[in-house]
């Protein structure tokens, strides 16, 4: 009885040791490989968004270069300067504001201009959905919480949140996160990344 | 007369330079055929920007990759959409062609895309049973059908549809090592490309029960197999290279899977996921909505899957139904594309297409006709086409 799996094609010895060789060399680097796959060697960051998947707003290097005292516009006229204080978890602007996406978004001001006394504004208004006539937004400065706003989805809420002194002096950037609690799942299959709960018309910092 | 019959003029001609004539005919007439759409569709439209013209969706990634290559961490342009889920061998060819020509991205792409499709159709032939009435509707559904956009303009289907017709080839003539270089690059193409290993696997199995080998006996003469051990180990060494080479400028050897977050494709279970989309009925009027077409798509793919099957065409079975569900997990997203670049998928719909004359010319004029609407759906926007 034939045990082969079908008439062998005939290599001489050291072609046949060199095929297992490169086998075995081949096999080796997978293992490798396979050990690299999962013991990634990334920032603390890209494991949150794309591997733990613990945020949904992927911390991006804006700059936060901004004019204290401006009101920046998150509606199409404001792009320009947009750009540099939008971190992520926002999607637009949309004609009525810029859609926070997931279930946070940060923003980053990095003023040259720091008086002690300033306070935080954000204009914003919630999404229409039936059943849902108000979402709940935790802001936190620093990673330290600053207020629980209601934001109603009928006309836009303007908040005016004053900045502990310690964050509004200290030197680099501030950091300010959105979290949205109550964020909306908007269709059946939609992953938590495309969630939805607030619009944001306006944001900057203004003396207190 | 018919296709299948030729004439003693035709005869005189050697049989390559027939396949070469029908595939390069349907060429010219698609391209003429997806100007004309191109034409009626777009403002200002002229032979110029056509190539450019035609490029849209996924295109635009693979021409960026083409020419600027992978995006480092963090993206420059500060998205969280990297383009590492794209498999690097075809943008990675057409990157090298542009360095040494000099050409401009897509004329270029475009002219490799047809010319692969050409040499697919070659490869197709004896995989098509030497039926030359199988062969021009092969030719036809990839140079000038309703699904030819994927094949002539930037899409990395043109390249895993040609390389997935070489292993098949090699398979079929028993040349184990080179099939398994060819799925090599198979896996460089698409994440999918690395389950041709099942295929090779498949015909070896069978090689070995036609050399009266058993079901005991088979790990053990396969062993003895240098060659066979080198085939095995060859055919995921695409997808391997590309995991190290993210493992290196990224970080993370899975960046391409974990880069589908920023995608923001759902997950869950393909049944569910072509039952919503067949149930998904147009808002108004009588034309299927495109969820419903890329169901109906599925569906008519898992169909061919059981002719398959039923052909015991085992090696083509397992390997198209690996590649058209893993894909569902994630959605019915790009599904009819997937379909449309899976060869087993072609080679049995044509073939199936081919037994009857009156249907194989009902086909063809189908194909035909289905080219502009392909197109203009392609350049209007049409979801299920994406």
């Amino acid at each position: 009885m034939s045990d082969a799996v079908s008439p062998t094609p005939r290599l001489s010895r050291a072609l046949a040791l060199g095929a297992y060789l490169l086998s075995g060399l081949l096999i080796a680097w997978y293992l490798v490989t396979m050990w690299l796959m999962v013991h990634p060697q990334v920032s603390a960051d890209y494991r949150a968004y794309y591997i733990d998947q613990t945020t949904t707003c992927m911390n991006q290097p804006v700059s936060g270069a901004y004019q204290f005292g401006t009101l920046v516009s998150f509606l199409p006229d404001g792009r320009d300067l947009q750009k540099t204080i939008r971190v992520c978890g926002w999607e637009g602007p949309a004609g009525d504001g810029m859609h926070a996406v997931g279930t946070s978004a940060r923003l980053r001001f990095n003023p040259m201009e720091r008086p002690a006394s300033m306070a935080l504004m954000l204009s914003m208004i919630a999404i229409r959905r039936d059943g849902v006539p108000a979402q709940t937004v935790s802001v936190s400065l620093d990673g330290e919480k600053l207020a629980d706003l209601d934001v109603g989805s009928g006309a836009p809420s303007t908040f005016k949140l004053p900045i502990p002194a310690g964050v509004a002096v200290k030197p680099g950037p501030i950091e300010v996160l959105l979290d949205f609690p109550t964020a909306q799942q908007m269709g059946p299959t939609d992953p938590r990344t495309r969630w939805r709960s607030i619009k944001l018309q306006s944001a900057g910092l203004v003396a207190n | 007369m018919t296709v299948a019959m030729a004439s003693p003029s035709a005869r005189a001609v050697p049989l390559s330079l027939r396949l070469f004539g029908i595939a390069l005919g349907f060429a010219v007439l698609g391209l003429v055929l997806r100007y004309l759409a191109f034409a009626v569709t777009v403002k200002d439209a002229s032979i110029l920007t056509f190539a450019e013209g035609m490029c849209r969706w996924d295109c635009g990634w693979y021409v960026r990759l083409a020419e600027t290559g992978y995006d480092p961490f963090p993206v420059p342009t500060m998205i969280n959409a990297g383009n590492w889920a794209f498999f690097p061998l075809f943008p990675l060819l057409i990157g090298a062609l542009r360095f040494v020509t000099g050409l401009p991205t897509m004329p270029l792409a475009s002219a490799v895309s047809v010319a692969l499709s050409i040499g697919a159709s070659m490869l197709a032939y004896p995989l098509l049973g030497r039926n030359i009435r199988a062969f021009t509707l092969f030719a036809a559904f990839l140079l000038c059908g309703p699904f030819s956009i994927y094949f002539t303009t930037f899409y990395t289907e043109v390249l895993f549809l040609f390389l997935t017709l070489a292993v098949f080839a090699a398979l079929g003539q028993k040349r184990f090592l080179l099939a398994g270089l060819l799925a090599a690059a198979l896996s460089a193409t698409r994440i999918v490309g690395v389950f041709i290993v099942f295929a090779i696997l498949v015909e070896v199995w069978r090689a070995h029960r036609a050399g009266g080998g058993t079901w005991r006996t088979f790990i053990p003469a396969t062993l003895r197999r240098p060659d066979l051990v080198l085939a095995f180990a060859l055919a995921p060494l695409g997808l391997f290279a590309y995991l190290t080479y993210l493992h290196l400028s990224i970080g993370d050897a899975l960046a391409f899977n974990h880069v589908q977050r920023a995608w923001g494709r759902p997950l869950g279970l393909p049944p569910v996921f072509v039952w919503n989309a067949l149930n998904a009925w147009p808002q108004s009027g009588f034309l299927p909505s495109s969820s419903q077409v890329s169901g109906l798509v599925t569906v008519i793919g898992y169909g061919l899957i059981g002719v398959m099957f039923w052909q015991r065409r085992f090696a083509m079975a397992i390997y198209s139904l690996i590649c058209l569900t893993l894909p569902l997990f994630a959605g019915m997203a790009s599904i009819v594309r997937f379909n449309a670049g899976l060869a087993p998928m072609i080679l049995t719909l044509t073939e199936l297409l081919a037994r009857r004359s009156w249907l194989f010319w009902l086909a063809l004029l189908l194909l035909a006709i289905g080219t502009c609407f392909g197109a203009v759906g392609w350049l209007t926007g049409y979801l299920a086409l994406v």
